[in-house]
Formats: C-alpha cells, structure tokens, sequence
C-alpha cells in the first residue's frame, strides 16, 4: 500500500470522504442562524476589553493615584498618555484584524495581512515591557517618597518582585509570537519565491 | 457590518439565501475544516467560525467569482488564521451521526489516513493539495492560494514527493 503511495490514491479517500459527508445532514438551521448573529468573536472582542480598560485607567487613575494616593499629577498625566498609547496601538491592530472583506483575499495576502498585524502587536510589546518597567520605577519612587519606612518598602519589593515576573512572561511570549509569524512569513516567501 | 442597518425583509431574504448555500456547500466547508483540526470540537469551532466569517462577506461577495471558489478561500483563510489557543465549548453543534476521528469502520480508516498525511503537511501546502483533491483546475488552485499557474505545479510535484518520503518512514 505505501510503496503504490500516490496523490491519487488520496483521490480515492477523498471521494470516499465526500460519499460519506453527503449522507450527512451536517449543519442545521440553529448553527447557520447562531453563526449569522455571531460577529464578533472571542479575539475582536480580546481587543475591545483592553481598550475599555486603557480608558476607564484614566479616571481611575485620578481618583487611585491622585486623590487616594496622593502622588503627583504629573505622574497621572504620563500615565493617561502611556494608556491613550496603548488604546491607540490595539485600536492599529483591532483595525488590521477586523477588516470585514480580510478573509476574501487570497491566502498568501490574507496570511501576510494578519502576520504583519500581528508582528506589530509583537513589536509594540519593545516599548511596551520598557515603559511598563521605568512607570512601575517611577511609581515606587513616588510611593516610597510619600509613605516611607514599612509600608513603602513592602510596595517596593512587591513592586519589583511582580514587575520582573512580569517583564520575562511578557518577553517570553513575545519572542514566541515573534518566532511563530517569522515562520508564517517565511512560508509564504518560500510559497511565493519565484513568482 | 452594513448587513445590521438593512430593513428585516431584505434581512430575512439575504438570510435565506446564507443558510441554503450553507445548505449546498455544508461537504465543502465541512473537509476542509477537518483536514485542519485535530479532533471533532476543533472541526465543529471551526466550522461556526467560517459561518461567521463567510456571513460577514455574503452581501459584499458579488459574483465576480464562483461561489465555490469563494468558499474555498474564506474557509481555507479561516482555518490558517485561526488563533486557537483557547478552545471554546460550543453552544451549537454539528449535526452529524458520525465521528471521523473515532469511528472505525473501513471507510473511515481510509478517511483516516488521508487525514493524517495531510496534516503532515505545511498549512498552504495542505490547502494546495486539499484543492487538488477537490479537482480544481490549476488556474483556480493559484486564484484561492494567491500563487501562479505554475508556481502550483511546481509545489504540487514537491508535495508529491514529500508525501512520498512520509509513506517511506
């Protein structure tokens, strides 16, 4: 059977394939109507959450860092923009990802499509880890100048505790993702070398 | 999107038309989803997420192409692009009274082993071979996949001889 291995004896499976589907009802009319009123999906609606919770920090920033804190406004003024960054980056990507006619395109422009919003959302996390790093240093600093002694040491080593587990679970799943678009990208240069 | 804002009987009109070409290319949409999952409730999340997909483009596809071929790419898109670290419980399922992954009766085991062969394979390579194996032409191969004529043959011999090299392991 495998030395007769051939692309036709896949013929055959699939037209046994076919035989076997066609006497399938397969999908039923609750499924077709669920997909119909089903638009967004679970990755759309990932990048609305975040851009909900990059706007809502804002407010809540002042009333958190401000008035409850009291750290300074400065502070609060550098973090709403540091989130409007980020409301903005994930709006770039969502606008990439959600183009309605994305998945009529043929694959390699489709595939090339998502892999460069997806590099860009890989890329985005070089400013992001750094910057997330220097606002939790700059946070400590204010905390530790305001509160002193006990409390502000248990904050700073927390801080800096969580910030490093942080920055290397952020790292590596951003060297990860990168890896795994580099090889889609790759795939497709090999796809279309030539052409 | 725009599909929202139109009134509800040209809604229920369009509607129509979506589930009976569901209804018509439910085989189509149906392997190509499998050849791209591991198990039945991949083929099944799949399978909701190519409806959606293929239902958010519906009133914009006009024709210009055979509807087949339009389904082939929407469906092919889908199941390349998919992100699926998260498996969902569906809420809806497939209706189907058989179970390609664990039933075991002859047919099935020829099902089967297609199956594994082709997963073996790069995802456009599994597309070009899965198109080649649902007779379409080259021309038509090279339209859905975004390559030439003749770059589909050339790929087409090479995935020849890696299916060949598998079958020899």
């Amino acid at each position: 059977m495998n030395e007769n291995f051939d692309l036709e004896n896949m013929r055959q499976q699939m037209t046994t394939l076919k035989n076997k589907l066609n006497q399938q009802e397969i999908v039923n009319d609750r499924f077709v109507r669920r997909s119909m009123r089903n638009e967004v999906n679970t990755i759309t609606r990932r990048y609305y959450i975040i851009m909900a919770l990059g706007l809502f920090m804002i407010p809540y920033g002042y009333w958190c860092f401000v008035k409850l804190s009291g750290l300074s406004i400065f502070f609060w003024i550098v973090t709403s923009i540091f989130m409007l960054v980020c409301v903005g980056a994930t709006f770039f990507t969502l606008r990439k990802i959600n183009d309605p006619n994305l998945m009529n395109h043929n694959l390699v422009e489709a595939r090339k499509k998502v892999a460069s919003a997806k590099k860009f959302e890989a890329n985005w996390l070089f400013f992001g880890i750094p910057a997330v790093v220097l606002w939790l240093g700059w946070f400590l600093y204010e905390v530790y100048q305001i509160h002193g002694g006990a409390i502000g040491n248990g904050i700073f080593w927390g801080g800096c505790i969580g910030g490093i587990i942080g920055a290397i679970c952020g790292l590596s799943i951003n060297f990860r993702t990168q890896r795994q678009y580099q090889d889609i990208i790759d795939q497709i240069e090999d796809l279309t070398a030539g052409e | 999107m725009g599909v929202r804002f139109k009134n509800r009987k040209t809604m229920n009109g369009l509607e129509r038309q979506f589930a009976q070409t569901i209804a018509e290319h439910k085989s189509t949409i149906y392997t190509v989803c499998y050849m791209f999952s591991q198990d039945a409730d991949e083929v099944n999340d799949l399978f909701q997420e190519v409806l959606v997909n293929l239902w958010k483009g519906f009133e914009s596809f006009e024709h210009r192409s055979d509807i087949r071929t339009w389904i082939y790419r929407v469906a092919l898109n889908t199941c390349i692009s998919l992100d699926r670290k998260k498996k969902r419980a569906a809420e809806v399922r497939l209706t189907m009274d058989i179970n390609l992954f664990e039933d075991r009766d002859e047919d099935t085991k020829q099902v089967d082993m297609l199956h594994k062969r082709i997963s073996k394979l790069q995802p456009f390579d599994r597309a070009i071979v899965l198109l080649w194996l649902e007779n379409l032409s080259y021309e038509e191969i090279g339209q859905i996949v975004g390559i030439s004529t003749k770059n589909v043959s050339v790929r087409l011999f090479r995935i020849r001889e890696q299916l060949k090299n598998m079958s020899n392991d």
